[in-house]
């Protein structure tokens, strides 16, 4: 899109100013990552008849935050993944914070890691990827036991941290295509 | 914008994740201090959400109708002769039961029976999943504007489904027997022995607590028991099964997995009082066995 001449009037900023379409854009492209897992979390929450559905839920926005915070940071902000977190832990009923406090742990690892991890191949990624995910969801089950004073059945964390690794190579191509598309938008 | 540094906008951003995680426990902690509120902000945004599920479920139950309705039709035949030998049967057991039910109320009327209060229900969809990995646990459309109270019994089609927890202003958590909070009295239909089913998150609650001299038998109704007064007796749950000996559960009448509806009884079981007994002293306060199970619980863990 071409900015408008007349809006180009030249600020002390460096870029021209945005027009309002150009701004409602960058907020779409930054908003997409959390609105999307905004309605994961939704969608999910309703009675489906999916088996599993209720560790798939963890295992894609887990998946869907590393990916967002490790190649487009800007997409996926701390506030927005405590934010998110909060209103996972709302809608699910876990106790309050828990969800945020690992959302932010695996947002953290990945974007203090994202330089080292850029230059690795796939497979390295899915990789590390792999070891924070089953980190993420021991926590998880830690602080389940923790809440309830009592030894859980540690199946379904297990259960849980392999489907969040199988849950990231169909995500992570299906990210990069939006992501490739977006940038293609960006610089035609 | 506040107009700050380059160099001081840097450190605060890195400032903000370590923050957020600082926030995130303090959150934690804070809710567990004070429930109330948690559980308040909870029910305002299920309240919010309900519509949009309820939406979802509308669109999903439409579309497994419309599936089903391309299957009956294949098989419409033989449906329809197996209905025709079934309604015979049961136009006997009609007689029967019209029979029994006259025998019934002479036989009250010859007793002066006093008539049970009927309990009032209210009927709810069931809009939401709210039990995550660790937890057993429906939301329920249906909430303090139609009369649902904490503690209030949820029944399913053929079974007891849980009890109500939460209650907002239009939905209402219901925590199922399958928890593994769940912690209920129970008697042994046959035998009339009692016991505690305890849920355990997965589809079969446990049998604990139960006499050793009466066993419970395989394929045995379950039923509720009065014991602690949270529920009415007799309101049936589900079937004895042995998984390994030495290893009842229950498997569930009610089909816990996929809830569709679910009525919501309030039988009012804290408005009966036992009335004071004249010559006695009351040792303690008068609705002591509750803690009775509790110490049993505890002596035995």
């Amino acid at each position: 899109m071409m900015p408008d001449p007349s809006m180009s009037a030249w600020e002390p900023e460096i870029r021209p100013r945005q027009t309002l379409w150009q701004r409602l854009d960058h907020g779409a492209r930054r908003l997409l990552p959390s609105v999307f897992i905004a309605l994961i979390i939704i969608f999910f929450s309703a009675p489906l008849n999916i088996p599993g559905a209720a560790e798939l839920l963890p295992a894609i926005v887990i998946a869907t935050i590393f990916f967002w915070s490790f190649w487009r940071p800007t997409g996926m902000s701390g506030l927005a993944v405590f934010l998110l977190g909060l209103f996972m832990d709302l809608v699910g009923f876990t106790p309050l914070g828990v969800s945020a406090f690992i959302l932010l742990l695996v947002h953290g690892v990945a974007f203090y890691a994202r330089f080292g991890l850029m230059r690795l191949n796939f497979l390295l990624v899915w990789g590390v990827f792999a070891l924070v995910a089953s980190a993420a969801c021991l926590l998880q089950w830690g602080l389940a036991c923790l809440f309830r004073l009592d030894v859980l059945d540690i199946a379904p964390a297990l259960f849980e941290a392999l489907l969040t690794i199988g849950v990231y190579p169909p995500l992570s191509a299906l990210f990069s295509w939006v992501l490739h598309r977006l940038d293609e938008k960006e610089d035609p | 914008m506040i107009p700050v540094s380059i160099q001081m906008r840097q450190a605060l951003g890195k400032l903000v994740l370590p923050l957020l995680v600082l926030l995130s426990i303090g959150i934690v902690i804070a809710g567990q201090a004070d429930r109330r509120l948690t559980d308040q902000a909870r029910m305002v945004v299920a309240d919010a959400l309900a519509p949009l599920w309820g939406l979802m479920t509308s669109a999903q139950n439409r579309v497994q109708a419309l599936s089903s309705n391309l299957r009956e039709a294949g098989r419409m035949a033989s449906e329809n002769t197996r209905l025709q030998a079934e309604n015979e049967n049961l136009r006997r057991w009609y007689d029967v039961a019209v029979s029994l039910t006259r025998e019934n109320d002479t036989l009250k009327t010859a007793l002066h029976w006093i008539p049970e209060p009927t309990p009032a229900f209210v009927t709810g969809r069931v809009v939401a999943d709210s039990g995550g990995i660790y937890a057993r646990a429906v939301l329920l459309v249906a909430g303090t504007e139609s009369g649902v109270h904490v503690g209030n019994v949820a029944l399913a089609a053929n079974g007891l489904a849980g009890r109500v927890t939460e209650t907002g202003a239009r939905s209402s958590r219901i925590l199922l027997i399958t928890d593994i909070a769940s912690r209920l009295p129970v008697m042994l239909d046959a035998s009339h022995a009692t016991a505690i089913m305890g849920g355990d998150n997965t589809a079969l609650p446990r049998l604990m607590y139960y006499a050793q001299d009466t066993r419970p038998i395989e394929g045995e109704r379950v039923v509720t028991s009065d014991q602690a007064g949270a529920f009415p007796a007799g309101l049936p749950i589900g079937t004895v099964h042995y998984l390994h000996p030495g290893q009842p559960v229950v498997v569930p009448f009610a089909q816990l997995d996929h809830l569709t509806l679910l009525r919501v009884f309030d039988f009012g079981q804290a408005l009966i009082d036992p009335p004071d007994a004249p010559g006695h002293v009351p040792l303690a306060r008068p609705r002591k066995p509750l803690t009775l199970p509790l110490k049993t619980l505890l002596g035995q863990g």
